[in-house]
């Protein structure tokens, strides 16, 4: 940037006019979350009584008690993380040994098969008959279903292919000339310098896996094997998952900030990892201009 | 090596796909996709004679549609705005406080806009400043369709500004340069250099959108919408879960979804070829 030339008045006004706009854009962003955390450590008079806005009234930390002490949805919240971890690996591991063999010419399927990817791309399954599949093979109320449906994407296949198809030959012929087969070259000299694109990936499958809710609620019925957003989801619509609440109870809760505190306990571990997924998911989302 | 991964197209795509095969049939669970009755078209006639399937397609349509329109520029605009800030660590906060409801679970979202706008909610605690009485937003017709915009913006304009960034920082900076030279103030810069180089990415963005319109988001409908609020928020995708996986008419929903999918196709098809053209479709 050239900076040599003076801002004049109007550009100064704008630069102020433009960072205040921002910042209130942020705040009201923000607003919604603030509000619960608030919500979630007041007590049930203040909340009874519209008196929490901004910040918490009457502060407890009864509602998050009771939270932390449910076992049912530490249990959900394991599910959840579990099927997250394990889904992103396998994810990108079967992702992977189909975009390799995807990006050599000398596999004579290939064609086909990425013509056949692309097909499912843009022509999606109805639904029902998607639901019929899964549960014929045994899927349902399985809690392998959380995984299963999202190993691939073939918008993921088609930028790992696209990064394949870029690695330089020379190591690869080197390789080979050694005698190391194509699972070796993959696993020893491929994969290893491919950290940056498989961390992007592994974001966008982990998201998915994480915040999944519509193949749960189609395949699972039993509520043990509820992963943590089928969870909040009941705790936000069926007063039944929370204790009923007597009037002379002594408890400092009511259902509003009990379903603060629900909420908050699902986000806390997604803003804990964001500062450290910050510079991966910039690079994902740039990835979406790269032809497949 | 190929085979696990052909295997998941072939189980969760390719079976489904042939599946579609049920909406011209009389669909029983025993004798499977292929051996049910066939019925020819009985189900699209029934669908287009009943007047539910009228309004759940419109709802589609104008949720899509206006989402499209409504959604759209947000991101662009606040892209050129953060470009123009030239505070860093500002600028950062703002990004991280804009980006991060992109990671958030439709449920939460819809949680905590059911906790704002509900009767003691922040929505009609402000309502109570100015002297009005409170009321239910959420099982409001008339709310609805706004609730669904604002939370799309809400969950997505901020995370759709990373590619106009990105697309920002390719610009060539002796544009800039020159235009400075030839005494173009900031303004004359946004309208003569940045804009006009976005353009390719807007169209293009813009062509992938209009492609994916009936793609309305089953999580954010189906977690916003209540039974007061199905005569506009209704949409083929909840109703097909409703009927169909709920009530078990799968050959009749399958034939909805079917329809969904050839309209879905058509669009996907069109406009990838015509975004192709200005710069680079998904294939």
């Amino acid at each position: 940037m050239v900076k040599a030339r003076h801002r004049t008045f109007g550009e100064k006004l704008f630069g102020l006019v433009n960072a205040s706009a921002l910042c209130l854009f942020a705040l009201a962003a923000l607003l919604p979350l603030i509000v619960s955390v608030s919500t979630s450590l007041s007590s049930k008079l203040a909340v009874d009584t519209n008196q929490v806005f901004l910040w918490p009234v009457q502060f407890t930390f009864d509602s998050w008690k009771y939270i932390v002490f449910r076992p049912d949805l530490w249990r959900s919240f394991g599910l959840t993380l579990a099927s997250t971890l394990i889904g992103t690996a396998l994810a990108l591991l079967v992702t992977a040994l189909l975009a390799y063999p995807l990006s050599k010419k000398e596999f004579k399927l290939g064609g086909v098969i990425m013509a056949a990817v692309i097909v499912t791309m843009i022509f999606k399954a109805p639904i029902v008959p998607y639901f019929l599949t899964v549960r014929e093979i045994g899927l349902f109320n399985n809690p392998l279903v959380l995984v299963l449906p999202h190993i691939v994407s073939a918008y993921c296949l088609a930028i790992m292919r696209t990064f394949f198809k870029q690695f330089p030959h020379e190591l690869e012929e080197a390789a080979k000339m050694d005698g190391c087969g194509y699972f070796r070259i993959l696993f020893r000299i491929i994969l290893p310098s491919s950290t940056a694109v498989l961390a992007t990936l592994g974001l966008l499958y982990g998201v998915v896996i994480w915040n999944q809710y519509q193949t749960p609620l189609l395949f699972l019925q039993d509520q043990s094997l509820f992963p943590l957003q089928m969870k909040i989801k009941q705790f936000i619509v069926d007063g039944n998952e929370l204790p009923i609440l007597a009037a002379k109870a002594v408890v400092n809760y009511n259902e509003r900030t009990l379903r603060a505190a629900t909420v908050i306990f699902a986000i806390v571990p997604v803003v804990l990892v964001y500062p450290y997924l910050q510079k991966y998911f910039v690079k994902g989302a740039m990835l979406g201009s790269v032809k497949g | 090596m190929a085979i696990p991964g052909v295997l998941y197209f072939l189980v969760f795509k390719y079976i489904p796909l042939t599946g579609s095969v049920i909406a011209f049939q009389d669909y029983s669970v025993f004798k499977g996709f292929w051996a049910s009755d066939w019925v020819g078209f009985k189900h699209f006639e029934k669908l287009w004679a009943y007047p539910g399937f009228h309004r759940i397609f419109w709802n589609t349509i104008i949720l899509g549609g206006l989402r499209l329109i409504l959604t759209f520029p947000i991101p662009i605009l606040l892209a050129l705005m953060l470009n123009e800030l030239r505070i860093a660590y500002l600028k950062k906060s703002i990004q991280t406080a804009l980006y991060i409801p992109h990671f958030f679970s439709w449920v939460i979202i819809a949680g905590i806009t059911f906790d704002l706008l509900g009767y003691h909610g922040l929505f009609n605690q402000v309502r109570g400043w100015f002297g009005y009485e409170p009321i239910l937003v959420m099982q409001m017709e008339d709310y609805f369709r706004p609730v669904y915009i604002l939370t799309s913006i809400w969950k997505e304009a901020g995370f759709g500004t990373i590619i106009y960034l990105a697309a920002i920082t390719g610009i060539d900076p002796s544009l800039y340069e020159s235009a400075t030279m030839d005494g173009a103030s900031r303004f004359a810069q946004i309208r003569y250099v940045t804009v006009p180089l976005l353009l390719p990415t807007i169209l293009t963005l813009f062509l992938l959108d209009i492609g994916s319109f009936l793609d309305l988001g089953f999580d954010q409908i189906y977690n916003l919408l209540t039974p007061m609020t199905y005569r506009v928020g209704d949409v083929i995708d909840t109703y097909v879960y409703r009927t169909g996986i709920q009530q078990a008419q799968y050959s009749f929903t399958t034939a909805v979804g079917l329809f969904q999918s050839v309209i879905g196709f058509v669009l996907v098809y069109v406009f990838n070829r015509s975004a192709r053209r200005t710069e680079g479709g998904l294939w």
